[in-house]
């Protein structure tokens, strides 16, 4: 029966006749099946790049205005102001990278549904961001108490604002972490759902990637 | 001759030539800043100028990257998933 079927696909037209139009059957073939369109792109990452966008210019502005002091100034740092600690701060930098670094292996992780690795890099990352933000509230405090603050001088209120904003974006990276390992803890991302996981690795890179940055200008240069 | 364009066009050509008189508007180089502030205020606005360009880039370059990707990933996924072919009932088949 398969082999003498008459069945038409439904990529062929129709053969249609007189006789066949008077009688019974025929008619319109029927509708081809619905195949589902993937969307291009998530909306929530769409939303997190508009919005990392606004952060870069955010920090631009910030950077703009050291610009002007920094390459307006003939001697930098100013006299009579304590220096800034190149190597424990370089030494944090490392720190900072390395939780970029677990947490892209995180979301590798997630992508194939592997949740016990998913959630030590996730913890690995939140240990070596905490780690970073503890030892540059240690510096601060070591530079408040040598004379270093936001009032003291041009110098010390740059430093500070830029810094410190800086740490405060690393601290709402810390607690948006925080919420992404409770929700990975209760088995909320696998290998077709782990947009949450992903934009929260977007923002936590964009904040280490923009760490560098601050560290050569307002450290180093 | 003396038509809008070659007005607008004449106007245009007299404000580049005058360009560097009316720069003495500007309060830094008006108020006889010295020249490491100029040069302050020239590396921050130059830096200021090339950031959006950067970022605006960076954000379209990212969803051109997205869409291609989508793209042939959907290519892929319609090459794996054929249809079936959904068979109609005829009068040929009635007869038998």
């Amino acid at each position: 029966m398969a082999q003498s079927s008459t069945a038409r696909k439904i990529d062929e037209a129709p053969i249609l006749t007189e006789a066949k139009r008077a009688a019974f059957g025929g008619g319109d073939p029927p509708a081809p099946p619905v195949r589902p369109n993937t969307p291009i792109g998530n909306n929530a990452w769409l939303a997190v790049v508009m919005f990392l966008g606004a952060e870069a210019m955010f920090f631009a502005g910030l950077i703009g205005a050291f610009l002007v002091f920094r390459v307006g100034s003939v001697v930098w740092p100013p006299p009579f102001q304590p220096r800034l600690p190149l190597g424990v701060t370089g030494f944090n930098t490392l720190i900072l990278l390395a939780s970029a670094v677990t947490m892209r292996l995180a979301l590798s992780r997630a992508r194939v549904s592997d949740a016990p690795r998913l959630m030590r890099l996730l913890a690995a990352t939140a240990s070596l961001g905490a780690a970073f933000l503890v030892i540059q509230g240690y510096e601060w405090v070591q530079l408040i108490h040598f004379g270093l603050t936001v009032s003291s001088s041009v110098y010390g209120g740059l430093f500070y604002t830029i810094i410190g904003f800086h740490g405060l974006h690393v601290f709402g990276a810390l607690i948006w972490l925080a919420v992404v390992c409770a929700n990975a803890w209760r088995g909320s991302y696998s290998r077709n759902n782990y947009i949450g996981l992903q934009t929260c690795a977007m923002y936590w890179v964009f904040v280490v990637a923009l760490w560098p940055v601050l560290y050569g200008l307002v450290y180093v240069y | 001759m003396f038509n809008r364009n070659y007005i607008c066009a004449l106007a245009t050509s007299a404000a580049l030539f005058t360009g560097p008189l009316s720069a003495l508007a500007c309060t830094v180089c008006a108020g006889g800043a010295s020249d490491t502030t100029i040069e302050g205020y020239n590396a921050s606005v130059l830096f200021l100028m090339a950031t959006p360009y950067l970022v605006m880039g960076s954000i379209f370059g990212g969803i051109v990257f997205t869409y291609r990707r989508a793209l042939k990933k959907r290519a892929e996924m319609a090459a794996i998933e054929q249809p079936i072919g959904q068979l109609a009932w005829n009068q040929e088949e009635g007869r038998r």
